[in-house]
């Protein structure tokens, strides 16, 4: 009868029960109330930083993942996602645990992507790409006193900004090195440059037309507006009124894509096209395998991939297995800057200083030799040894061409894809 | 001088692309008042469909053109029952609904077919079509074409069908075409349907000489738009006109300038028609005539 009572009811019951029974009876109310909340929140994941093991360190990664970068948003976070099942699998003491927030292509999205995860207790940020989503969120990632790590801007504001947090692994410098490198070995006499008038792409641009203007080569500029669709005009102007020897693409890989396109169309009298990022790689080959053959681009790795060293086949064989592919670019390009981040945070972990801008520190101390070779941090942030290479699509094989120490195949020039 | 050739009959080709992606949005806004946000995205979703039918079935994507008619036709019915929910200012309420259904779509189309660039690889399709000294590929005069015998057909299907006469009666006046015998919701259902089958086809025409990208469909509703607003609202000739006036205003601008300025030219060039012609090139005033 009294079981069945409403609890409202037994407040007035006539049950002889004792106070103290009844404090107790509280008490214990109160401490499984405590259990039961602890145990949610263990549940719904909040206050992870408290109830995670100590070792388990979260760091964020802010990715396009939708938009127009979501193509090279997912390249490099796979290779992120690699980076942290290697590393918790090397390293006995630490885990890492990946928070990922989508930042929509967008710089607002990606500000507020950056404060998300610092609201979820990330030690620090990897990801990020294109220079004008990096800047704004870098400096947001900094405000909050956390590390951000990219491979996704080359503009050169990024690294003049004086961000302390700031740090990159690639930079405009490498790829223009070997764009002009490859150029010169060729003996190119004139150029025409085509290239969109995003940050990245107008800054690289500019400094190889400076480069090559210094050399004594004919450079002629064309910038394209990135929603440009049709390359006919810009090609047609090449082929009549530059009549250049190599053509130069500073774009993405649409824009490839499109000029490629236009050039097999108009023909012009070239000798040569070479392009920079996300070009000699296996996805296009195998996507577009009637624009790409004796296309230049840049490269880290021959195609099919060749890793001699311990950590490059650790990679490959966590790629394959994590994501059943073989690696790209992207994926390399993830992985290092997220490893470089993850033994930082280690460091810093060890140190006791991770709370204390230890990671920074750590970050700052980097020197070692990984997949796209040595990685040094100058004061700016700037990986100062980064240089890339340049492939050449030969068949059904990408060769590394430039520089000769590196070479896997000798340059088919002159050669165009059509 | 051959390079202003080649870029007006490049601009003249790139017209004629516009202007078939433009027609569907054209026909809505003019028929229901509705600016479908939603455009660019049916017609990138008939891009992949071919994309789908000439990679996995290795057809040639003109064999995709009854699929992806089936499919985006559906969609776009769908998208009408939507819009039809909309009781209260349907005209601004519907904006942000289409813009909802674009955002949406454009992430099926990305959890689909993923993030990569897509073109075709049809040798047939990309080759170089030569008229003298002027260079273009197979699938832009082809589909040049085939954008004006749809621009006929729609504008013979407006001025002499009955339900094209009743799509004009509902976007005139409404409650008097209700009076009329007409039922105005079928009649929009209609005007949305073929708003899809004209999305289809400018789908898989873009597929054929461009590049297509699961975020590129907001682009080309922006493009539509553009075209529709300059062309007068609801004139179909005056798209084909508007749609031809921005390619060759684009192409020239590329030829003479630089590029770089080539969406400024677009948008000037709309500027100047609003300023001085309010109703478009082809707008209320004549059509009221």
């Amino acid at each position: 009868m009294h079981a069945a009572m409403p609890s409202a009811c037994r407040r007035f019951s006539t049950n002889p029960e004792t106070f103290e029974n009844k404090v107790e009876t509280m008490n214990k109310a109160k401490i499984n109330a405590k259990s039961v909340a602890l145990a949610l929140l263990a549940l719904t994941g909040a206050g992870s930083i408290n109830l995670a093991s100590a070792e388990e360190l979260l760091v964020g990664v802010q990715i396009p993942l939708t938009g127009p970068l979501a193509r090279v948003g997912m390249g490099t976070q796979e290779g992120i996602r690699v980076a942290a099942e290697v590393f918790n699998k090397t390293n006995g003491k630490h885990t890492i645990k990946l928070i990922t927030v989508d930042d929509e292509s967008a710089p607002a999205k990606a500000v507020a992507a950056v404060e998300k995860l610092a609201s979820q207790n990330v030690v620090a940020i990897t990801g990020g790409y294109a220079s004008n989503n990096i800047s704004p969120a870098s400096d947001a990632a900094g405000k909050l006193g956390l590390a951000y790590v990219t491979s996704g801007g080359v503009d050169d504001g990024l690294v003049k900004a004086g961000r302390k947090n700031f740090f990159r692994i690639n930079n405009t410098q490498g790829y223009q090195k070997a764009l002009v490198g490859l150029l010169t070995d060729l003996n190119v006499k004139s150029i025409s440059i085509i290239y969109s008038t995003k940050d990245a792409t107008h800054g690289l641009a500019a400094d190889v037309e400076k480069t090559l203007k210094a050399k004594g080569v004919k450079v002629a500029m064309h910038a394209f507006d990135p929603l440009i669709t049709d390359f006919k005009p810009i090609l047609n102007k090449v082929k009549l009124r530059d009549k250049s020897e190599f053509i130069a693409m500073v774009g993405y890989e649409n824009e490839y894509v499109g000029i490629l396109r236009a050039a097999r169309v108009l023909k012009p009298n070239v000798k040569g096209i070479a392009g920079v990022w996300s070009l000699a790689t296996p996805k296009m080959q195998a996507d577009f395998p009637d624009l790409m053959p004796n296309v230049y681009g840049t490269a880290v790795l021959p195609f099919p991939v060749q890793f001699s060293t311990p950590e490059g086949k650790t990679f490959a064989e966590g790629y394959k297995k994590l994501l059943n592919k073989d690696p790209d670019y992207l994926g390399q390009f993830g992985y290092v800057q997220s490893m470089l981040l993850f033994e930082a945070i280690a460091r810093a972990a060890d140190a006791g200083t991770l709370k204390k801008g230890g990671v920074i520190e750590e970050m700052r101390k980097t020197d070692r030799q990984t997949l796209i070779g040595r990685v040094q941090f100058d004061a700016n942030g700037d990986n100062k040894n980064f240089t890339q290479r340049m492939g050449q699509h030969q068949g059904k094989k990408v060769e590394l061409v430039w520089p000769k120490e590196a070479a896997t195949a000798k340059p088919v020039y002159p050669g165009v894809p059509w | 001088m051959d390079l202003i050739l080649q870029a007006v009959y490049s601009g003249l080709l790139q017209g004629g692309s516009y202007a078939l992606i433009a027609l569907g949005l054209a026909l809505v806004f003019g028929a229901m008042k509705v600016i479908n946000l939603a455009h660019g995205e049916l017609v990138l979703l008939a891009a992949y469909i071919a994309y789908t039918v000439e990679s996995k079935l290795g057809w040639n994507p003109l064999m995709a053109i009854p699929v992806a008619v089936i499919i985006v036709t559906i969609t776009s019915a769908l998208l009408y029952f939507l819009v039809g929910q909309v009781k209260t200012h349907r005209e601004i309420n519907s904006l942000t609904l289409t813009f909802g259904v674009g955002v949406i779509l454009t992430n099926l189309v990305l959890m689909i077919w993923s993030a990569d660039v897509r073109t075709t690889s049809s040798p047939w399709m990309q080759e170089a079509f030569v008229l003298g000294e002027l260079y273009s590929m197979r699938s832009e005069v082809l589909f040049f074409i085939v954008s004006i015998v749809l621009i006929v057909a729609l504008w013979w299907w407006l001025s002499r069908s009955w339900y094209g006469r009743a799509v004009r009666a509902v976007s005139s006046n409404r409650d008097a075409a209700k009076l009329m015998g007409i039922n105005p919701g079928r009649t929009e259902l209609v005007s949305f349907i073929v708003a899809g089958l004209l999305a289809a086809f400018a789908g898989v025409a873009l597929f054929s000489y461009g590049v297509i990208t699961p975020a590129y469909g907001s682009v080309l509703t922006v493009k539509a738009f553009i075209i529709t607003v300059l062309a007068g609202l609801g004139s179909i000739p005056g798209v084909l006109i508007g749609a031809i006036l921005l390619g060759v205003a684009e192409s020239l601008t590329i030829t003479l300038f630089s590029s770089a300025l080539q969406e400024l030219a677009g948008m000037g060039l709309f500027l100047l028609v609003l300023f001085v012609m309010p109703n478009g090139l082809f707008g209320a005033a004549r059509r009221r005539g």
